[in-house]
């Protein structure tokens, strides 16, 4: 448990699930505070079912996930998004017949603050998006359909992020403004994040916390800054 | 009210272009922006028309005509935005063909239902005693008049589309028929979304059932064939799925054609009118769809958001 007053702000304890009966998380262990927490792995690790799991979009085959204590293992997505957690898949983040400005008022539907206050916000966050603001976000290019989806998360005001691999596929340029940007949201915002990626060196580096993921197991969890190079071969059976 | 310039068959025929207009209005937010391909549309109308019917004609109301035939109508909207809830509770979680059959199966077992429960509903017999709520002459004037209330609901209803269109609603409609669980994840119940669009979507269609039985005043199983489903998805995808006014401009194309132009304004031999024109009137509805389907998937007016899509993706 990291968070300063220490209790996590998230908990989750034996984390099974999978699709179709097909177990992908073998019992999974995560406490999560007010931190940058990098979950890392080869392809086929289960990065992606465990955010996705988090949010609430794939069914739990057994164990337990509370958020600021409250035991959501059981709500629906939309409601423990309505808590406070924001989801940014690896695909399809965006919707793309709704504009940047549709897609991001649609991400601004839950939270009592003003809209306009938050796309204010994210536009200062992300400057680019806002000469965008008209264009239908499935016409973008692959970097600023990512920002959008990422302002989109944010428009809801989480407390806490999952991104899921939000720089794969992209030009290092894009690459490193992200890993910025993960870094900025956490600082100047507060809001904690977990981010799943492929790319181990970059994550390390904005990254307090991290989890290596093993053919759905956790192969270890600890201080980003103490993971070598060896355990990480050893988690990507390199 | 001298009505002898209006031929008989032309307010019939405005009539049914105006209920299919309502009807593909209805879908076209189903459809259209939630992207629920709702093939029992018939089914909805047929248990609005019936329930409505059945509760006027066969209750022994204790006050006024006039109380009794809003009340019904009332009922028979109530009993399908029910059916809607039923339904739409049954299907949202299903993917397109188990959508499809679902929709289906639904406006069979109102077809079965009609059928068989004789003494409701008449059976194949049928359900006469339903009249207009007023008696303004003749029988050509109260037509003309409920053709007038009737093209006013349906407007609202346009109306009612046109906001849900430009409202954040509409918005998260498009959103929800996109993708769902993304849809989900940013705190919107899109099971809950879904099953309220389905629910006043078919309390809609029900209405417009009873507002037709009234115009024929005798409940006959032969309307709730499966044309009347299709007359209102040709209607649809022709004009435009995804566009407000593609049900208005499809309705006047297809049903329009068929019974007002060639019904009033083409001089065929009498006996087609019977029995050859509705049959090619559903093959040229079949072909449309096909038609349309391959090479204009847009409909008529097209999309304006799809196609700056189509366009980005493939140049041009």
């Amino acid at each position: 448990m990291s968070e300063a007053n220490g209790s996590a702000m998230l908990e989750v304890h034996g984390l099974r699930s999978g699709y179709h009966g097909v177990e992908v998380l073998k019992g999974i262990d995560l406490d999560v505070g007010a931190e940058v927490f990098a979950v890392l792995g080869a392809n086929g690790a289960g990065k992606t079912t465990l955010l996705a799991t988090l949010a609430r979009l794939i069914p739990l085959m057994a164990g337990t996930i509370h958020f600021h204590g409250e035991d959501v293992t059981r709500l629906p997505a939309f409601e423990t998004a309505a808590r406070g957690i924001g989801y940014v898949p690896q695909e399809k983040g965006v919707f793309p017949e709704l504009t940047v400005s549709e897609n991001l008022t649609i991400g601004g539907m839950i939270g009592r603050r003003s809209r306009e206050d938050r796309i204010a916000e994210v536009f200062e966050l992300f400057p680019d998006l806002a000469a965008l603001q008209g264009q239908l976000a499935g016409t973008l290019s692959g970097g600023e359909s990512r920002m959008v989806a990422c302002c989109r998360a944010l428009m809801q005001d989480p407390q806490l992020l999952l991104l899921d691999e939000p720089t794969a596929g992209l030009s290092p340029l894009y690459v490193d403004m992200f890993f910025e940007k993960i870094t900025e949201i956490h600082q100047t915002k507060g809001v904690s994040i977990i981010l799943a990626e492929q790319n181990a060196t970059k994550a390390l580096e904005v990254a307090d916390q991290v989890m290596v993921l093993s053919l759905g197991e956790a192969f270890a969890v600890m201080d980003a800054a103490q993971l070598t190079t060896d355990q990480l071969k050893e988690g990507y059976r390199i | 009210m001298n009505l002898d310039w209006l031929d008989a068959f032309l307010i019939s025929g405005l009539f049914s272009v105006v209920i299919i207009i309502g009807l593909g209005l209805l879908l076209h937010l189903q459809l259209g922006l939630a992207r629920i391909a709702n093939f029992g549309v018939v089914g909805f109308f047929g248990i609005g028309m019936y329930a409505f019917g059945v509760m006027f004609v066969k209750v022994d109301w204790p006050f006024s005509e006039v109380w009794a035939f809003f009340i019904s109508l009332a009922f028979g909207t109530l009993v399908a935005g029910l059916s809607g809830l039923l339904v739409g509770w049954l299907i949202a979680d299903l993917d397109e063909d188990g959508v499809l059959v679902g929709t289906l199966g639904f406006a069979t077992a109102v077809l079965i239902l009609a059928t068989t429960e004789q003494d409701l509903t008449g059976g194949a017999l049928g359900l006469g005693g339903l009249k207009f709520p007023y008696d303004i002459g003749s029988v050509k004037a109260n037509e003309f008049l409920w053709l007038i209330i009737v093209t006013t609901v349906v407007a609202l209803i346009l109306l009612y589309v046109g906001r849900v269109h430009r409202s954040p609603y509409g918005r998260l409609l498009i959103a929800v028929g996109a993708n769902e669980p993304l849809a989900r994840s940013l705190g919107k119940p899109a099971f809950r979304t879904k099953l309220w669009l389905f629910a006043v979507g078919s309390a809609g269609m029900g209405l417009l059932g009873a507002l037709f039985g009234v115009m024929v005043r005798f409940l006959d199983i032969s309307n709730l064939g499966i044309d009347v489903t299709l007359a209102a998805m040709v209607a649809l995808v022709l004009g435009g799925t995804a566009r407000v006014w593609g049900a208005v401009i499809g309705g006047f194309l297809t049903i329009g054609l068929f019974e007002i132009v060639v019904q009033s304004y083409i001089p065929f031999p009498q006996g087609w009118y019977g029995q050859a024109i509705p049959v090619v009137r559903q093959m040229v509805f079949g072909a449309t769809l096909i038609v349309v389907l391959l090479f204009r998937p847009l409909g008529i007016l097209g999309d304006m958001r799809r196609d700056k899509l189509m366009r980005s993706m493939h140049g041009g």
